[in-house]
């Protein structure tokens, strides 16, 4: 489903020392599958990631997305996989807090040009019942706890049925109880919804709820 | 559609969770607007204002004085008295021409006034009865005086309004009362009604006395006028009872040595130096408007650089840059709109304020114009802080913190 082959990014620092976050990184996930990032901080997991979630593009190399090249498509059709293709659910939530939780579950749906095959608000609260949101759904981010605010990320990101979900640290600023709830829930997703999942973590015990773990060490993967 | 509906939601969410800030951002346009909106609404109440002066006159009269007055459909000057003043004999020329039905001379004469209650400086019209109809002079109690008392050199004369208030206390205390008008005693037959005003090149009309020319030859013996008025039977014979007097004029007369003006020619060339002046205002309090768009233009720049994150997020989950734009710019077009909006609300009442005293008024263009504007302010000023955030890369703003 995305291939990266050879793929690096490159920051110049100054005419004589260039950074490489990556360096010809190449993998594939194929559907329905559950693959971990997993590296220390610093290893270019998160530049790995944003590439992946098709948020930046590489130096050098291919990206693939259902085997097509998307290193020359057009912002606005970026903007639309990311829309359509991918759901988000970051470390620090990234809820957007003078929204409310309703507002941000449906949010994708605003920018999305297509006609929809769901209504949105009806979309929006079955999931948000489904995870035990819905009594939740008129307050606003910031009044909520951080696993309460992890889920409703997580309802923003099924919004638009992706077929892939990048989670990029989405334990980091949960204890371990409610950090092992949300993995479930990803678990759960996988299995039950056939989503494929993408999980970037630093943590042993959380990367093994993969089913396929990607190690990576100084922007190169091992 | 939708999509517009939950931008102008959530931004005007976002100003009333900060009010202040979003009073004193638009607060420029709304004084720029105020300023715009009101100068044009009292230039075209000075624009009613001299054509309603105009108007009393109607449409059908013609002036005659001395010396050169318009040259080329403008204003030149004063009245000039070169070439001294008219005669009894031009009076008598008039009169002849056809399609003429009334002349009126005009004498001045100021002189010391001795009524009842006061005596005072003051000042007389010599003129005929067809004055009170060419200068849309009314007669509020008793009569304006007729062709007989002018052919009978009556000792007659009728007061303004203000002179039978100061003199005699009212006009029903002044009427068939003795005045005494350098030690000539003269009676008084009728009171014009008040018009008001003066200044702004009309005459205070109130305060004057008016009498006969024929029996102002006591006081004016050369028998000299400073102006003769002609009323037209009507007003499509105007332009040609005025070839018609130039000829006979230029009889006796060099050209330079008279003027003769239609009123809506004067009225235009007075009302053309008015728009312009008006114009020159509403320029100056432009520069409000600019102004006001620097100050929108610059929060908006502090909205964005505040608002990275917000950016990220919504970049991530499939904005595309034109959503982040139209944004930003529906924002700043809010913004000044609320300053036009008001603005326009503040001029309307100061409008409402001033409109005893002036007739000032807001026109239907002036508030398209407002709106317009201010809106066009939020375009172009929005345009550029719109356009940084909608320029942001994802991954930069979705790591911002």
């Amino acid at each position: 489903m995305i291939k990266l082959v050879n793929v690096s990014k490159e920051y110049i620092i100054d005419s004589e020392y260039t950074f490489y976050a990556l360096k010809k990184a190449s993998l594939e996930i194929k559907e329905k599958e559950f693959v971990s990032i997993m590296g220390p901080s610093g290893s270019g997991k998160s530049t790995l990631m944003h590439i992946v979630g098709l948020l930046d593009k590489p130096t050098t190399g291919k990206v693939y997305v259902d085997n097509k090249e998307i290193s020359r498509i057009s912002d606005d059709d970026l903007s639309k996989l990311r829309n359509e293709f991918v759901g988000f659910v970051f470390q620090q939530f990234n809820l957007i807090n003078k929204l409310t939780v309703l507002e941000n579950v449906m949010l994708p749906s605003i920018y999305c040009r297509k006609e929809l095959d769901f209504d949105p608000n009806d979309r929006a609260e079955s999931i948000l019942n489904d995870f035990g949101l819905s009594e939740k759904r008129n307050s606003y981010p910031n009044k909520l706890s951080g696993g309460q605010q992890q889920r409703v990320a997580i309802t923003r990101a099924l919004m638009m049925k992706p077929k892939l979900i990048l989670a990029d640290e989405p334990t980091g600023n949960l204890d371990s109880k409610t950090g092992h709830e949300i993995m479930m829930l990803l678990e759960k997703l996988n299995k039950e919804e056939k989503i494929t999942v993408v999980l970037v973590t630093h943590e042993k015990d959380i990367a093994v709820y993969a089913k396929r773990i990607i190690n990576i060490k100084d922007g190169e993967i091992i | 559609m939708k999509n517009l509906i939950f931008i102008f939601r959530s931004a005007i969410d976002d100003f009333s969770r900060n009010k202040l800030r979003t009073f004193l951002t638009s607060l420029g346009i709304l004084i720029g607007v105020f300023a715009v909106v009101v100068l044009i609404a009292l230039g075209l109440g000075l624009k009613k204002y001299i054509s309603d002066q105009f108007e009393a006159m109607g449409k059908n009269s013609l002036f005659l004085v001395p010396g050169r007055v318009l040259s080329g459909g403008s204003f030149t000057g004063g009245v000039s008295s070169i070439a001294g003043r008219f005669d009894d004999r031009d009076l008598q020329t008039l009169k002849k021409i056809n399609n003429v039905i009334g002349v009126a001379p005009l004498a001045f004469k100021s002189t010391k006034i001795k009524g009842l209650l006061k005596e005072d400086f003051g000042d007389i019209m010599f003129s005929s009865e067809t004055f009170s109809d060419i200068m849309g002079l009314e007669v509020d109690r008793g009569r304006f005086f007729d062709k007989s008392d002018v052919s009978k050199k009556a000792k007659v004369v009728v007061v303004g309004s203000k002179i039978a208030e100061d003199y005699y206390g009212s006009d029903e205390g002044a009427i068939g009362k003795k005045i005494t008008i350098d030690d000539v005693k003269f009676t008084i037959i009728g009171v014009t009604k008040s018009k008001g005003g003066g200044g702004m090149g009309g005459f205070d009309y109130d305060s004057y006395l008016f009498a006969p020319y024929t029996t102002g030859f006591i006081f004016n013996p050369d028998k000299k006028f400073f102006r003769l008025s002609v009323k037209v039977e009507n007003e499509n014979y105007v332009s040609q009872v005025k070839e018609d007097i130039k000829k006979e004029f230029l009889k006796r007369h060099k050209d330079e040595e008279f003027s003769i003006v239609e009123p809506t020619e004067l009225m235009s060339a007075i009302t053309s130096i008015f728009s312009v002046l008006n114009l020159i205002l509403v320029a100056i309090a432009a520069i409000s408007l600019l102004v006001g768009g620097i100050g929108i233009m610059n929060i908006m720049y502090v909205t964005v650089s505040d608002r990275i994150k917000e950016i990220g997020i919504r970049r991530a989950i499939g904005a595309r840059k034109s959503d982040i734009l139209s944004q930003f710019l529906a924002e700043a077009v809010l913004l000044s709109s609320i300053g036009g909006i008001l603005g326009l609300g503040f001029a309307y009442l100061s409008v409402l304020a001033v409109h005893n005293l002036f007739p000032a008024y807001i026109d239907l263009t002036s508030v398209v114009l407002a709106l317009g504007i201010s809106s066009a302010i939020g375009i172009s000023f929005g345009v550029f802080p719109a356009r940084k955030a909608a320029n942001l890369e994802p991954v930069e703003t979705i790591r911002y913190e």
